[in-house]
């Protein structure tokens, strides 16, 4: 998990050396290639057949896998293999958490570029942020995303076992494909009203919502100290009774008698 | 240091004659250090540091003072009787009813008149108070939403059967009133066929997908904004309340005992959604004469 | 120096007749245990919000009145906001010590309550609310009211996200009061549902009907407390009829000063090192946004829980409605806060105890009490725990429907049984004499006179105390 955000990190870090507009990388287009649409075919076969079915377009293998046929194409793929959440890791439970991508990004490329095109829908999102568009983008993200996720991106329980996870330390691409895939609970379109992929609004409202979800981990305004979690007034009141009365408690002690 | 009195402290005195001081001397740095750091523009960890160095500093000096260095010794009090007694009690009637006692035995009508301006007193500072706000009337009953009301988001901006993907969502009011608290609702797109509710709420569907609730929670108000897009629920954040969208909104778990209210919709010529008039029920939470009409 | 201040000794003393008033007092006795500065604890956190507090006012600007954020934090800039919010951001940014003040302030206020329910449990399990002192218990109970009124009415000040929903929820609670529900709520509120009277209405709760009533109440808290001197645990030369310890002067003055600059210090450290309340990150209230996880300060967190834990049952008899809310909310603290002040008298009716007592009772000396006490606690535990379901639920994993199942159960049946076994524990250290945290340090056999055998504890080498 670490290993990801440093290696998100450093791609991001570079790609901002090499840009020189100001704002993060935008999404790399898999190329058409057909090297990679065959290395692409190969890796499915070994990883993703036994559970998504031959064909990507078709039926899956079990009546508990979704068939990749409308889960959101290309930006389905490349969300779930570069945060690792597939190939499928054997969880408990309807959360399928974060992890390490198990492939590389040459292979995530080819997998995407293979899977997008057998399921007709092979386009990237195209994301670019900007540090003027974070206000416009909170605004956003307090209409369509604040309910699940906190205003302040910690993440919160859906009901079921299911979470809304954090989004403290997600990449622009993330934001972007999640919203057009609607992955797990999420609905497509994030809430956005009038989301169209392939419209120039809503794209303009995914840079502004990633601008925003970016902040959350390069500008996290923790002025007051120590987050605690940012899960609110719960740890709060922890903290309240075991550091603050503890401490307190001991001071009596040692100041009272003892009789 | 006067070496009488140097003699007269015991080790463990003198250690807390030392530790004492080393507390108070922490505090002074600190408080000069507090110093350079707030006029140097101020930090808000280093500033609660060095307050609680100062303070704490003096504290535990003083804390040591208290219990190495006073010599303590325990002292008795005894306790005296808290009661006045009898006699006590007489003497404070006595003296209560000294000028007032007969006057008030005599003139009762007088008395009772006295009360009654009283009362009439007290009642008449309670209307203020009534000042303080207005009569519910038919506020909780009601919302801007309109038979024919244009269907808008939160920008104002008009909301057509294009504008929510399948399986997406938003928040809707009325046009004119953006943001209103009362009208706000949910527009959800549900897979067509899904729905089942009866025939007269299916008919204020428009194209059977695009059905519309009260986004108040039910239960105690809480906009209800999380959509759990595969089980197509609706989850409010505050306690938990759980509402089954694909059966009219109605509560499966948590503590809600009421369904929320449908917004009826309908189509316009040029395509722009529309409210067929104001939800079905009183929006929000319950309260005592909600069933009157 | 000295002849300074005897000079102004005698200016007073010749105008106001202080130094014989002054000796008497300062020879007071008070007992001496280190759980009787408890309540001392929550006057000082008293002292730190009152002194912040006062610096807060001068900042904060309670109206709702839409400004354009042109600030700092950089997401909010150009996004229209309440003038209350903009004053608390104001405040948090560009104030120098101003975040250090607020959040002392709001680290003072959890603390506060916090200090005095342990306050209150230590009057409550050693006997201290029996006669004489059932006015001050009453006093007392009101001022845990007051303090759980101010800080409610206080992280509503802001108008950010998080306190709106409270509002709203608050709002929803006291529509459900049967009867005159509806017309107490807009009296109070001033209307529908988001009226924007209510954070003006808030700050005269909090900056000065409130303090005026708390700081009154424990003035007379206090006052009753030196008329009736303190109680004290029994022990060697402890009597009913004295009082031992140490003097007012220097002993009590010096411990009590300490106190004061250690809690000063506590709450400073944590004002200026843990993050609270972070109100730009939840942004401005609108009625129609909500943000997750979203829990009161813990102080109403029981309330939240009973909330979460309540059944959905509303009752309808001829068009007028009994709200679901009405159970956990109205009359679950209503039955529960009734029986805690009314706790002296409830007591007596079955002790039939009537003489005064300034001794105390060490919890095991009086089970049935000690045991109701902890059930009564267990109660408000489960609630706070379920105020934090959806919390504990990512945590462990968990779904936030097992977590309530759960707890529902737990709420029957825990009670029960901590009743019992707190009355089995108490009963048993009761009769073995045993100081509940002394280690066994073993049994010896020894003769008896007769020419049995009998076994002796044996007194641990260490004191644990």
């Amino acid at each position: 998990m670490r290993r990801t955000a440093i290696l998100l990190g450093g791609v991001a870090l570079l790609a901002l050396l090499l840009t020189p507009a100001a704002g993060t990388a935008t999404q790399q287009q898999p190329g058409n290639s057909p090297a990679q649409f065959a290395r692409g075919r190969e890796l499915y076969q070994q990883a993703c057949a036994s559970c998504h079915g031959p064909d990507p377009a078709g039926q899956s293998a079990y009546a508990t896998v979704p068939s990749l046929k409308d889960v959101g194409g290309a930006a389905a793929v490349d969300w779930a293999l570069r945060t690792g959440r597939m190939p499928w890791k054997d969880t408990v439970g309807p959360v399928i958490e974060r992890g390490r991508p198990r492939f590389g990004d040459e292979d995530i490329r080819a997998l995407t570029v293979y899977i997008g095109r057998a399921v007709g829908d092979a386009q990237l999102p195209n994301v670019q942020t900007s540090p003027e568009l974070v206000a416009e983008g909170r605004e956003l993200y307090g209409q369509a995303c604040s309910a699940c996720h906190g205003m302040n991106g910690a993440g919160a329980a859906l009901g079921g076992a299911n979470i809304a996870p954090s989004l403290q330390d997600v990449s622009p691409e993330d934001v972007a494909e999640a919203i057009k895939i609607g992955p797990g609970e999420m609905p497509v379109g994030g809430g956005l009203p009038d989301y169209d992929f392939h419209s120039g609004e809503s794209t303009r409202q995914v840079n502004a919502i990633a601008s925003y979800v970016e902040s959350l981990k390069t500008r996290p305004y923790n002025r007051g100290g120590a987050p605690i979690g940012g899960k609110g007034p719960v740890p709060e009141g922890f903290v309240a009774w075991v550091i603050g009365l503890g401490a307190l408690i001991l001071a009596a002690r040692w100041i009272g008698g003892r009789s | 240091m006067d070496v009488d009195r140097e003699r007269e402290l015991t080790a463990d005195q003198r250690k807390a004659e030392r530790a004492a001081a080393v507390a108070f001397a922490v505090a002074i740095l600190a408080g000069i250090g507090l110093f350079v750091v707030y006029f140097s523009g101020g930090q808000t960890q280093i500033e609660g540091v060095l307050f609680s160095l100062i303070l704490g500093g003096l504290g535990v000096g003083v804390a040591l003072w208290a219990s190495r260095l006073l010599g303590a010794h325990e002292a008795v009090e005894e306790r005296h009787e808290l009661t006045s007694g009898a006699a006590g009690r007489e003497a404070f009637e006595h003296a209560l009813a000294e000028e007032v006692g007969p006057t008030l035995a005599r003139r009762s009508v007088l008395v009772k008149l006295l009360a009654g301006a009283g009362g009439a007193l007290g009642l008449a500072l309670l209307l203020p108070v009534l000042s303080l706000g207005p009569a519910p009337g038919r506020t909780l009953r009601e919302t801007p939403w309109r038979r024919g009301s244009r269907v808008v988001d939160e920008t104002g901006k008009l909301v057509t059967l294009n504008s929510v993907p399948e399986d997406g969502f938003i928040t809707v009011f009325p046009e004119g009133h953006p943001g209103a608290a009362d009208a706000q609702a949910l527009l959800i797109h549900v897979p067509a066929g899904s729905l089942r509710l009866p025939p007269d709420r299916m008919a204020a569907v428009p194209d059977g997908t695009h059905v519309a609730y009260s986004k108040i929670c039910t239960h105690a108000g809480c906009p209800v904004g999380l959509y759990r897009a595969t089980t197509q629920s609706l989850l409010c954040p505050c306690h938990q309340s759980q509402f089954e969208v694909l059966d009219g909104a109605k509560p499966f778990f948590g503590p809600a005992a009421r369904p929320l209210p449908q917004l009826p919709l309908g189509v316009d010529d040029q395509g722009v959604l529309i409210a067929l008039g104001d939800f079905y029920e009183p929006v929000g939470p319950a309260f005592w004469d909600r069933g009157k009409r | 120096m000295t002849t300074m201040l005897e000079r102004s000794l005698k200016y007073v003393d010749e105008r106001l007749g202080t130094a014989s008033f002054a000796r008497r007092a300062l020879r007071k006795v008070f007992p001496d245990h280190w759980s009787f500065l408890l309540g001392e604890i929550a006057l000082f956190c008293l002292v730190v919000l009152v002194f912040t507090g006062t610096f807060l006012t001068f900042f904060y600007n309670p109206s709702v009145r839409e400004v354009v954020y042109d600030g700092p934090y950089e997401p909010l800039r150009g996004q229209e906001v309440s003038a209350a919010y903009d004053s608390v951001l104001r405040l948090s940014f560009e104030v120098r010590a101003g975040l250090l003040m607020r959040q002392v302030h709001h680290w003072a206020a959890l603390v506060f309550v916090a200090a005095i329910v342990i306050h209150l449990c230590r009057i409550f399990f050693t006997g201290a609310f029996r006669r004489p002192r059932e006015v001050n218990w009453l006093i007392g109970i009101v001022l845990l009211f007051l303090a759980l009124g101010e800080g409610f009415t206080g992280y509503s000040l802001p108008d950010d996200l998080l306190s709106g929903i409270g509002l709203r929820i608050f709002y929803s609670v006291t529509l459900a009061i049967p009867v005159v529900g509806t017309w107490v709520t807009y009296l109070l509120f001033g209307g529908e549902f988001p009226a924007g009277d209510i954070i003006s209405r808030l700050f005269v709760f909090h900056v000065m009907l409130l303090p005026a009533l708390l700081i009154g109440l424990v003035v007379l808290h206090l006052a009753v407390l030196v008329l009736q001197k303190h109680t004290q645990f029994p022990g060697a030369g402890r009597t009913e009829r004295n009082v031992v310890g140490k003097r007012l002067w220097p002993e009590q003055t010096f411990k009590s000063v300490a106190l004061l600059l250690l809690t000063t210090a506590v709450l400073a450290l944590l004002g200026g090192l843990a993050q609270i309340n972070p109100v730009w990150q939840y942004g401005q209230f609108r009625p129609f946004d909500v943000t997750s996880p979203a829990q009161p300060d813990w102080y109403i967190g029981f309330l939240d829980g009973a909330l979460r834990l309540g059944p959905p049952w509303d009752l309808t008899l001829f068009g007028y409605t009994i709200s679901e809310v009405f159970w956990p909310a109205i009359l679950f603290p209503g039955i529960a806060f009734g029986i805690l002040m009314l706790w002296p008298w409830i007591e007596r009716r079955f002790t039939k105890d009537h003489a005064e007592h300034h001794l105390l009772d060490r919890p095991r000396d009086a089970p049935a009490r000690t045991a109701t006490g902890m059930a009564g606690l267990m109660v408000f535990f489960i609630m706070f725990l379920e105020g934090g379901n959806d919390i504990f639920g990512v945590l462990l994993n968990v779904s936030v429907e097992a977590i309530t199942r759960t707890l529902q159960w737990a709420l029957l049946v825990a009670p029960v049984v901590t009743w019992l076994v707190t009355f089995w524990v108490c009963r048993s250290l009761k009769r073995s004499h045993v100081h509940p945290a002394r280690i066994s340090a073993g049994l010896r056999l020894r003769r008896t006179a007769a020419g049995g055998y009998e076994t002796v504890d044996l007194e641990p080498t260490s004191h644990p105390d």
